[in-house]
């Protein structure tokens, strides 16, 4: 069973519809949420978190419904969304004792361990960091207290191409310690590096939600990239 | 909530909201509309949510492993603390001005509204208000400040011009006593600003935990 269950989630907006949106996220793999902009994506991974009120259907997060059990279930999930501010003028280290406090299974020694491995300065305050030191301290937040699922929305958008390959290498070594990581992109390249299932959304719709290599040999052409499988199934050409 | 208000105080808040609260000691001028100082600490408090907004502190509390209702919860906790910070210092500064300067030539040659219980009653009329007005009005959409602040403003100083006038219609001069005259009739009046108080906080806080249930982040 998924240990997060995305069940026939519709939203809908004057000009966009999330339409009976549907996947699951297994624990220890990695899973990439693939989609072109406005595809959907954010909506989807938003209505995960009970930010955005679907119109219908429901999010599952090991086997209970999140409507009921936000609380708990927050305490086992991470969350990073890419370069976004959080009191950006506040020290690190002094937004961290303030977090630190609502979660009982928080990790000193994984802060601290993460705090070197992304060489970020706990003395700094958001505001002074780079694009891509903001996406790592979004995901020291989220790392350092066990999240047994990390659901990160276009956590690679903004970095160079050193610091997107160093942090897919973190998800393969999160993985292989058994979290389950669920990161959105529009990068297909990413996937291709370290994604062992894809989800990929198209116009609000999911298209297609399986393990990588079931969706190359389903999808595919003889020789054919997943970038350009990619492009051509949002061109509407679905023939492998 | 220890650690909501954790949060609210040493995240979310800006200073001005901490400064601010020094203006309840505005209730020792004599000449001057003393129930501005309950405005100007709902204006720190307003600074803060501003900056708050700017933050993203509401998506970020949000995220955090706490009930939706729980991050208005938060707010309007933060909020009361500072109020009651500054009724404090009201407090003390009416106490003073009731005893030991009850008879002191400024004040008793004061025009305006003195410092008294009533006074006090008011404070907490228009704190009850602010909550009621801005804080309510700001969970509706989480996002929106200026239309429920604007709102409140026009309500608060209304009710501030209607209580500097009332003491000077025929038979209502015992809402201005000085010292402890009238004191039974001042004393209910300051019970009468508490019950409005904490009637409006408490439906305004659950009307808002409604709303921002219901609002997308």
């Amino acid at each position: 069973m998924s240990i997060v269950e995305v069940k026939r989630l519709v939203k809908r907006y004057p000009s966009f519809e999330l339409k009976e949106v549907s996947f699951g996220i297994e624990a220890g793999r990695i899973t990439g949420f693939v989609g072109r902009n406005g595809a959907g994506k954010t909506t989807t991974i938003k209505s995960m978190f009970n930010l955005i009120h679907p119109d219908s259907g429901e999010v599952d997060c090991f086997g209970r419904p999140l409507i009921g059990n936000e609380k708990e279930i927050k305490k086992r999930i991470g969350y990073s969304t890419g370069t976004v501010n959080w009191y950006p003028r506040k020290k690190i280290v002094d937004i961290v004792r303030v977090v630190s406090r609502f979660y009982d299974t928080w990790d000193d020694g994984a802060y601290k361990k993460y705090l070197e491995l992304f060489e970020l300065d706990e003395r700094k305050a958001p505001v002074e960091l780079s694009e891509g030191m903001k996406v790592k301290f979004n995901l020291l937040l989220a790392l350092s207290h066990k999240a047994e699922v990390l659901i990160l929305d276009e956590p690679t958008s903004g970095l160079d191409p050193f610091s997107r390959n160093e942090l897919l290498d973190i998800f393969t070594g999160l993985k292989n310690e058994g979290a389950a990581v669920f990161f959105s992109t529009h990068i297909i390249s990413d996937i291709e590096k370290c994604a062992d299932d894809i989800v990929y959304i198209s116009k609000g719709k999911i298209v297609a939600a399986m393990p990588r290599e079931e969706f190359a040999g389903r999808y595919s052409k003889e020789k054919e990239s997943l970038e350009e499988t990619m492009l051509r199934m949002e061109r509407g050409d679905f023939d492998a | 909530m220890r650690d909501i208000m954790r949060k609210e105080i040493r995240l979310s808040a800006s200073p001005l909201a901490f400064l601010f609260i020094a203006f309840g000691l505005m209730f020792f001028i004599p000449g001057y509309p003393i129930l501005c100082g309950v405005f100007f600490v709902t204006l720190g408090l307003f600074h803060s949510f501003q900056a708050a907004r700017e933050a993203n502190d509401i998506v970020f509390s949000a995220l955090l492993p706490i009930a939706k209702r729980d991050v208005v919860k938060g707010k309007y906790l933060f909020v009361c603390f500072i109020e009651a910070c500054a009724l404090t210092l009201m407090a003390i500064a009416t106490a003073i001005r009731m005893t030991a300067l009850a008879d002191a030539a400024a004040y008793r040659a004061n025009p305006l509204m003195t410092a008294n219980l009533f006074a006090l009653g008011i404070a907490l009329f228009i704190f009850g208000l602010f909550n009621w007005i801005f804080v309510g009005g700001f969970f509706k959409t989480a996002v929106k400040l200026g239309r429920p602040f604007v709102t409140y403003i026009v309500i608060a100083f209304l009710t501030i011009s209607a209580a500097e006038a009332l003491h000077h219609f025929s038979g209502l001069e015992p809402l201005n006593a000085f010292g402890t005259e009238y004191i039974a009739l001042q004393g209910g009046l300051l019970i009468a600003g508490l019950l409005a108080f904490a009637l409006m906080t408490f439906l305004s806080c659950k009307k808002a935990c409604g709303n921002f249930e219901r609002i997308d982040l």
